[in-house]
This record gives structure tokens, sequence and C-alpha cells, in this order.
């Protein structure tokens, strides 16, 4: 798509330049040249090449904070994601995190590489060849083994989804076969990687049989939901998040929890919140832990703020600044644990968490629920 | 309206007429009546923010200028308490409990729909934050803060302080019961609570246990008092305001025509405020500040040059609050680029004029159309007639205007109305 096309599919020319996106946009904040209003302006002026060589179309972190509030209902995000295949197309990139590490592992899953993502999850629980529930596990094992050093524990959480499926009756399908769901792909501008390794896993879990296919992963969740479908047709199965398993299970009584005693505050990440629009199942599930008190930050829900950095692609002291100052609204709540939903937003805000003298603890929602289920046997 | 029939010349309307329950052809609107009446109920007129009684005139200027009971409000009629209070001081015998609605019959030549509008409410918009920051108000609250007759005689008290009244009020109040309650029991006793809290502490029976509890709540209420009024003295009147154009109006979420009258308005308020308090300064923030109008513009330039009024452009993006309750107004100026976030001691939404939530009622009794924003759909070429002869309609029931423009509206339409019923006239 070239930029005249991606200006009439996203109808920017409804702009009323007020300014909403940039006042919006936590990178603007920071980042004083990095305007949503002034890339959207230089798209209609035809100003296309300048825009598509410009570093600063990879500085957007695609969070949705302006397009919730665009007046005139611009996707700035997915206008954004259409410059960027047509900048990748030109041959420019973003600056890599992990020197390109994790993008060069999505990349080796498109010639189907030979994985061993069940190994794990036979030690966790009870897991199936053949089923009616698909357990997406995503990049978790990869960011077990990278993140590991921040004390982030990714694959915990894929452990404690198994169990607390298998407490409800289900022996989810886990694939060692099962490829990236091409999220991160998708928003570097790569869309012809991401085209191919949705195709794989859309094979993948229909020869499974499955009829649903669970999420723990925001991103994967978000992609399957909206993105598959837009560019796979139907898909022939269920796209179902894990929270909503917990919230039935929580409300029948068949999951109870104590262990309490914190104050929590939650994140809420943005392909999630914004995206998703999955606001309250999190906090309904917080506020049933019994002697905990939720408290929520200033910005919440959709005035969330993003966790700094997107797509494993330009983090910059200015995704530091964010995500101290994220942290910091964290604490000024008076919470004790800060609770997220999202691998990367843990990630991320643990990462900064590490340079700061601050006494707060990042706890991902589906741990949480681990520590504060009642072992009922 | 109940029901609606016939033509052109010659309708039938019913029109029910709800009981005030007081004769208004008795009612000489003295106002003893409210000066006596025990019930004190939320004033809807000065938008919420302050008090009135439970028989009241809607606003002082009313006409007729006759009292109404607020029914669920009222202890005789609402609560099934004996009170009639009012009845007893009404002079001119006018107060009629039994009164009931009744139905009025109208045989006229043609109709004028002017139902008016509604204002948008913000609280829909998670970003501007009006239900969550009390310093965050609606141009209409402005309005009654500013008022000589409205809650606070014109004053710019912010309502974050009088919230902070209310408060101190309520605890002051209940400090007084409990402290009565301790004065007995150290007369009853002859001695003093401080050494029950002292003989407590070593252990005692539960009467003494309930004593010193009380006794050191009493405490700190009178401290958390201390603290409350301390914050009050040290209040001040709103000075730094922000005036915030187009919520709920140019917004393809919400509606995309263009209310029309906000930007003057604003313009208004701040003219006013600055009137009253001659250190006062407002920003108003706009795409662009739309004074059509005759002497409009003008209007607006004075308010710049002679009335602290800066026009800023840039829509506002979000509102948070800092510890003092004071809104934090986030936006960025598109004249210099820049994302800047600037605390004022007050913000005022500039809502949208939205079609009555009664115009889909209405139109489907009286068989006209809507336009697709939801007023009278009215014909381009005849601007006050509605899709139905002999049906016109003027004011904001048929989009969004000025004062001046209903005014000139509402004459325009009785000329013709008056059209249709004339001949008629003659003829009888």
């Amino acid at each position: 798509m070239n930029i005249d096309e991606a200006v009439k599919t996203y109808q920017t020319y409804y702009c009323l330049d007020c300014g909403v996106c940039t006042g919006s946009c936590p990178v603007s904040r920071v980042l004083p040249t990095f305007s949503p209003r002034i890339i959207v302006e230089k798209a209609l002026f035809e100003l296309g090449d300048e825009l598509l060589h410009d570093r600063e179309l990879w500085s957007c972190l695609t969070c949705g904070r302006c397009f919730e509030r665009c007046p005139t209902n611009i996707n700035f995000p997915e206008f954004m994601r259409s410059l960027r295949e047509e900048a990748a197309r030109l041959g420019t990139a973003p600056v890599l995190s992990h020197h390109g590490m994790l993008q060069t592992i999505m990349e080796l899953q498109t010639q189907g590489i030979q994985q061993k993502k069940t190994a794990w999850a036979r030690e966790a629980g009870r897991i199936a060849d053949k089923g009616d529930t698909f357990f997406f596990v995503g990049c978790m094992p990869y960011f077990d083994v990278i993140f590991r050093e921040i004390g982030v524990d990714s694959l915990s959480v894929s452990r404690n989804v198994i169990r607390i499926l298998n407490g409800a009756g289900i022996e989810p399908v886990v694939s060692d076969e099962e490829s990236c769901c091409g999220h991160d792909m998708l928003w570097n501008g790569r869309f012809d990687t991401f085209k191919r390794l949705a195709a794989r896993n859309v094979e993948l879990i229909r020869a499974s049989g499955a009829k649903r296919v669970v999420f723990n992963c925001p991103e994967g969740y978000y992609t399957f939901k909206h993105h598959y479908p837009q560019y796979l047709g139907n898909l022939g199965f269920e796209v179902v998040h894990f929270f909503d398993f917990v919230e039935t299970m929580l409300a029948d009584g068949a999951l109870k929890l104590d262990n309490g005693g914190s104050v929590y505050t939650y994140h809420d990440p943005c392909r999630l919140g914004r995206m998703a629009r999955i606001y309250d199942g999190p906090r309904n599930i917080l506020k049933r832990i019994p002697d905990g008190r939720f408290v929520e930050m200033e910005r919440n829900r959709e005035n969330a703020l993003c966790c700094g950095t997107s797509g494993w692609a330009n983090c910059s002291s200015c995704s530091k600044q964010i995500q101290a100052e994220r942290l910091k609204e964290a604490r000024a709540t008076g919470a004790q644990v800060l609770v997220t939903a999202c691998p990367k937003c843990r990630i991320h805000l643990s990462c900064a968490l590490g340079n700061m003298d601050l006494d707060i603890q990042i706890k991902d929602l589906t741990m949480l629920l681990a520590e504060a289920l009642q072992e009922s046997g | 309206m109940e029901q609606v029939s016939g033509k052109i010349g010659d309708f039938h309307v019913s029109v029910r007429k709800r009981a005030r329950y007081v004769n208004e052809d008795l009612c000489t609107g003295c106002g003893s009546c409210a000066e006596k009446c025990p019930t004190m109920a939320v004033d809807v007129f000065n938008a919420g923010l302050g008090r009135r009684k439970a028989i009241y005139k809607y606003f002082p200027q009313g006409i007729p200028s006759v009292f109404t009971i607020d029914a669920p409000e009222c202890r005789q009629l609402g609560q099934g308490k004996k009170c009639g209070i009012c009845a007893k001081v009404c002079q001119a015998g006018a107060i009629d409990y039994g009164q009931k609605d009744s139905i009025v019959h109208l045989e006229v030549g043609a109709i004028i729909l002017a139902t008016g509008y509604e204002v948008f409410d913000p609280s829909v918009i998670p970003e501007y934050a009006y239900d969550r920051i009390a310093n965050v108000v609606t141009a209409l609250e402005f309005e009654r803060l500013l008022s000589a007759s409205g809650p606070t005689a014109g004053h710019l008290d912010r309502p974050s302080d009088l919230e902070l009244e209310k408060e101190i009020e309520e605890i002051r109040k209940e400090a007084k019961k409990l402290d009565r309650q301790i004065r007995q029991l150290e007369e009853k006793h002859g001695r003093s609570s401080a050494s029950v809290i002292e003989q407590v502490a070593g252990g005692a029976d539960k009467e003494l246990r309930d004593w010193a509890a009380q006794a050191e709540k009493l405490l700190t209420m009178e401290k958390s008092l201390a603290e409350l009024e301390k914050r009050k003295a040290a209040a001040q009147p709103a000075r730094k305001l922000a005036f915030i154009q187009c919520v709920g109006s140019r917004d393809f979420r919400y509606n995309r025509f263009c209310s029309s009258y906000c930007c003057m308005h604003s313009v208004k308020e701040a003219m006013i405020a600055f009137e009253h308090d001659n250190d006062v300064r407002s920003t108003i923030f706009c795409m662009d500040l739309r004074a059509v109008g005759r002497g409009f513009e003008e209007y607006k330039l004075r308010g710049g040059s002679q009335a602290g009024i800066t026009y800023l452009r840039g829509r506002v993006a979000e509102i948070n609050e800092d510890e003092a309750r004071n809104p934090v107004v986030w936006y960025e100026s598109t004249t210099s680029r820049q994302v800047i976030h600037e605390t004022f001691d007050m913000v005022i939404l500039a809502t949208a004029c939205i079609p009555s939530s009664s115009a889909s009622k209405v139109a489907e009794l009286f068989e006209v159309e809507l336009d697709e924003n939801g007023f009278f759909k009215t014909d381009p070429l005849a601007p006050l007639n509605t899709s139905r002869q002999g049906i016109f309609t003027c004011g904001c029931a048929q989009g969004p205007m000025d004062i001046p423009e209903s005014v000139a509206q509402a004459s325009s339409a009785a000329a013709r109305a008056a059209e249709v019923v004339s001949p008629a006239r003659r003829s009888a």
C-alpha cells in the first residue's frame, strides 16, 4: 500500500490538525521532534519520501492513545503500519533491540525449524496432542531464556496457564510446531514474514482439530483476533483469552483465591486494553483476591500509558523515561504490586525498575493468580 | 403532549398538565412557604451545585411566578410523613396536596415545536475525567458559579473547596453529637475522658472501653477537622481558567456537527470572570474560534486585549489532577509544535448542544421527521417548516443556535403560524 492508498484507506484527510494525537502521545512528550500530527500532515502534503526515510517512523509505539481520542477516528497505528510496510520495501528498518536476536528467531520460524515447545509443558501438567482446546504459548520459551537475567521468568506464566486449565478439567493441545504469531513482524513492516507465520499457525491449529485457541499473551490474542481474519479470512476456530476462563471459573467457584494482603494496581497492556477492549476482566480477577486492595493509577483503561517499547525496536532513553514515569505513577497510588497481563510490559517495566530505587514489585496477573490459588487438590 | 390528530388549520391536541400541588390562580409568589419548608433538595437549575427547598420556583425570574412542590422530595407527598407546614404558612391558601395531573384539550390551527435541546454529558470522554476531577466543570455549571443568584453568589469558589466545606460541615455535625454524648458520660460519672482512656490502656470493662473508644474517635475527628479547616482557610478563588472548546461536537465519536454557540459563550464567561476579578486569566483552547455574528469578532478581540484571555490553537488531549486537586491540562500548541502540560485552577468544558432526549418521541407523536443528527428536520428553503404541513419549529429544537438567533426564529415561527390561522380568524 503506497502512501496515497494509506491516506485513502485510513481517511487521514479528515484530520482537523487539532493536535490531540500529539498531545496524547507518550513519545511526543519525551521526544519533541516526534509528532503524529506532523506525520499525518506530511502524508497529506505529499512529502512521502521524507516520511519514509525518517527514522522517527519507527519511534511510534503503536499504543493507540492517539486513535482512542482522535475526533475524526483516524486509526493512526494502522496508518503507521502501512507506512512502515512501504518503508521496509524501500529497505529502511528500525533499530532492532537485543541485536535483532528476536527478529532472527521470528524469521527462522518461517523455515519450520525444530523447536522444543512441549518438554516444559509436560512437566507443568497434562497436555494433549489432539483436542478441542489449543493453548497458544507464543514467545514465552524464548523470552524465558533471554530475559531471565533481569529476573523475569516468562515460562512460569505458561506453566501456570496449563495448571489452571488442568484444574478446570481441560487438557490443552500444546505443539512443538507452533510458530511465532507474527505480531512484531507485522508492526516492523515485514508483512510477508507475518503472512508466512500466520499461514503456518492456522494450518497447524486446523489440523489439530481444535475448536478454540486460548491465549495468555495479549499480542497473540489480538493478532489472531483482528489481523488473522483480515488477511486469512475465516479461521474456523474460536480465539479466546485465558482470563475469560479464569473469570468463569472464579464465578463458578471452581477456582478459589486466598493469600492476598497486598495493595495492587493494574497496568493495561495496549493490545489487551485499547485494542481488544478488555479492561474489566483483569480488574475483576484482582478484586477477588481476598484481603487485597485494588487501586487505580491516574492513567488507566483507555488512558493507560504504554510500557515504552513495541515490536523489539527503537528502545531508547525515551522508552526508559516513559517506563520510569509509569513505575512512579504506580508507586504513587500506594500499591506494593504493579500487575500487568502482557509478557512484554512485564519485561520492559522490570528492565526499567532494575535501574531505579523504587519500592514496588512487578507481577504478571497469571503468576499472581497461581500464588493466590487455593490448592483444592 | 399526549395525543395529536387532525391536519393543518384543524389540529386536536391533548396536553398533560402536571400537578404542581399549588393553585396557580391563588399563589402570589410571596415565598413564605419556601422560607419555612424544612426539606432541602438538589437544585437542578443550579446544575446540581446548590440546594433548594422542596417547595420552590425553578428559577427566580420564571413565569408564571408561582411555586411548585417537588413531590418525591416533599415530606408529606413523597415520604408520607406528617408535615403540612407550607399549607399552614400560605396566606393565600394556595397549597393543594390533592392536586392531580389534568388533561387539557386544545383545538389549534398550527403548532410550533420549540422543545429545545440538551447539553452533552462529558463524562463519557475518559480523557477529560469530568466525573473524577471536581474542578473540571461544564460551561453551564460555570455559568451558575458566576451568577449572583447562583450557589456561590457569583464568587469563583472552586468545586473542590465547596466539597471541602460540605465535608467539614458533616464532620462537625457528627463531632458535636459525639461531644454531647461524652459530656453526658463525664457528668454522670464525674470523671474526665482522659482518665478513662488512661485506665482502659491497662484493661477495663466494656462500658469503659466503649467510652474510651468514643473519646478517642472524637479526638481524631477534631484533628482531621483542624486539618480540613486549615485547608479551607488556605483556599483561593479560581483565577487561572482553561476553557476547552468542542467537547462532544466536531467529533466523529460523538457528534459531527459544530455546536455553534460555544465559542461565544466561552469568551463571554471568560469576560465575566475577569470583570468579577481582574486577576483572572483565561486560556481558550480551540481549533478555530468561530465568532460569526454581528460584533462577535470585535468582542473576541476585546477579550484578548482587555480581559486577560489567551486563545490557544490546539485541542486538549487529556486532563489529570495534581495533589492540590488542580486540573493539569495536556495539549499540543499546534502553532509552536510543543507538547505542554499546564496547571489551572479550574477547567471549563464547552459541551455540545445535542437534541433533546424527547425529540424522537415528539417526532413520532407529531409525525414529523428528524435530521441525521436527531434535530427536527426542516426544509432548507423554508427553515421553520417541518416535514408536516402546519407544524413549525424554531430554536435549538432545529439545530444548535445562540439566543438572538433563537429569538428571531421564534418571532418568525409565530408569523408562519399566524399565516395559517389568520384566515380562520376573519371567517369567525
